[in-house]
């Protein structure tokens, strides 16, 4: 959304105007509704805490300067309403070779004999596979995690959308793939049932 | 040991980087905005009411004045207080002078 246009909208929903309110929603929905997915919400479903952001945003709208661009304004208020709200969802501790499904096994024994990248037939089970490893995370590493591998933004984009430091993003990169890596290769052991 | 730990590390990042791709190369786009999400947001917005936008500032001036005014009164109080122990103090001052100089009488030859 083009700056002077984002806004012109934010003056109009200021003057409650219901019309420039819904259409900043409209417009806004698929940054908010991906950084939601990113955080995989367990308990809160995603479209309750969409519109839990979308609330709040609403309730600060005032405090928007127009000096950044409204989506990252937006997006650092989705982040931390994602935060606040998954911090009391426990991680699971770990993650068993038998929890995960067929088709998430057989990757799994694809990975560990042969070094080629997965068949497009796999890719589906990876996703899944990834999922599960994420969800061994931390909520904010798993948000850098999507953002930075599975969404392929730089660490400067993330840095705009999440308002923390290039050092922070790239230490909880780090972390999160020493889980991800640890997670993997135990459930690739050969002994581990 | 040390070789081998190391290598299987290697394998290990390795294999997640192929996950890892092969996880981002089925990203899926972002999900459809539920029919009728933005009418909802905007009732809810309006029921909730607009946060207030100085509602803290007003509280801190509220805090500030308050306090200003408990600040004053004392400081009235004190001054009124002094005020009034240094006329109450006067006398007593009279009468020890008057007996200072009584037994300063007696005493001096």
């Amino acid at each position: 959304m083009e700056q002077p246009e984002a806004r012109a909208l934010v003056a109009a929903a200021l003057r409650h105007d219901d019309d420039a309110a819904r259409e900043l929603v409209r417009r806004l929905h698929p940054l908010v509704a991906k950084l939601v997915r990113a955080h995989r919400p367990r308990r809160t479903s995603e479209e309750d805490l969409a519109q839990m952001i979308f609330i709040k945003v609403f309730q600060k709208l005032w405090q928007f300067s127009g000096e950044v661009p409204l989506e990252h304004w937006v997006s650092r208020i989705a982040v931390n309403t994602c935060l606040n709200q998954i911090a009391a969802e426990k991680a699971r501790p770990e993650l068993r070779r038998s929890d995960l499904s067929e088709e998430e096994e057989a990757v799994v024994e694809n990975l560990a004999v042969s070094s080629d990248e997965l068949a497009p037939d796999k890719r589906l089970a990876a996703r899944q596979l990834v999922e599960h490893l994420l969800d061994l995370l931390k909520p904010a590493e798993r948000l850098v995690m999507d953002l930075l591998y599975l969404q392929r933004r730089s660490v400067a984009e993330v840095q705009k959308i999440t308002g923390w430091s290039a050092s922070r993003i790239k230490v909880r990169a780090f972390r999160a793939r020493q889980k991800m890596k640890k997670q993997l290769a135990k459930i690739s052991a050969k002994e581990n049932p | 040991m040390n070789r081998r730990s190391q290598s299987s590390g290697a394998e290990g990042g390795g294999s997640l980087d192929r996950l890892l791709r092969a996880a981002a190369s089925t990203n899926e786009d972002a999900p459809e905005m539920p029919y009728g999400f933005d009418t909802r947001v905007v009732a809810l917005w309006q029921a909730h009411g607009e946060r207030e936008p100085n509602g803290i500032a007003r509280l801190i001036r509220h805090v500030a004045v308050f306090a200003a005014v408990i600040l004053i009164a004392s400081a009235a109080g004190v001054y009124r207080e002094v005020i009034r122990s240094d006329v109450s103090s006067e006398p007593f001052a009279n009468q020890f002078a008057i007996a200072d100089s009584a037994i300063a009488d007696e005493v001096s030859p």
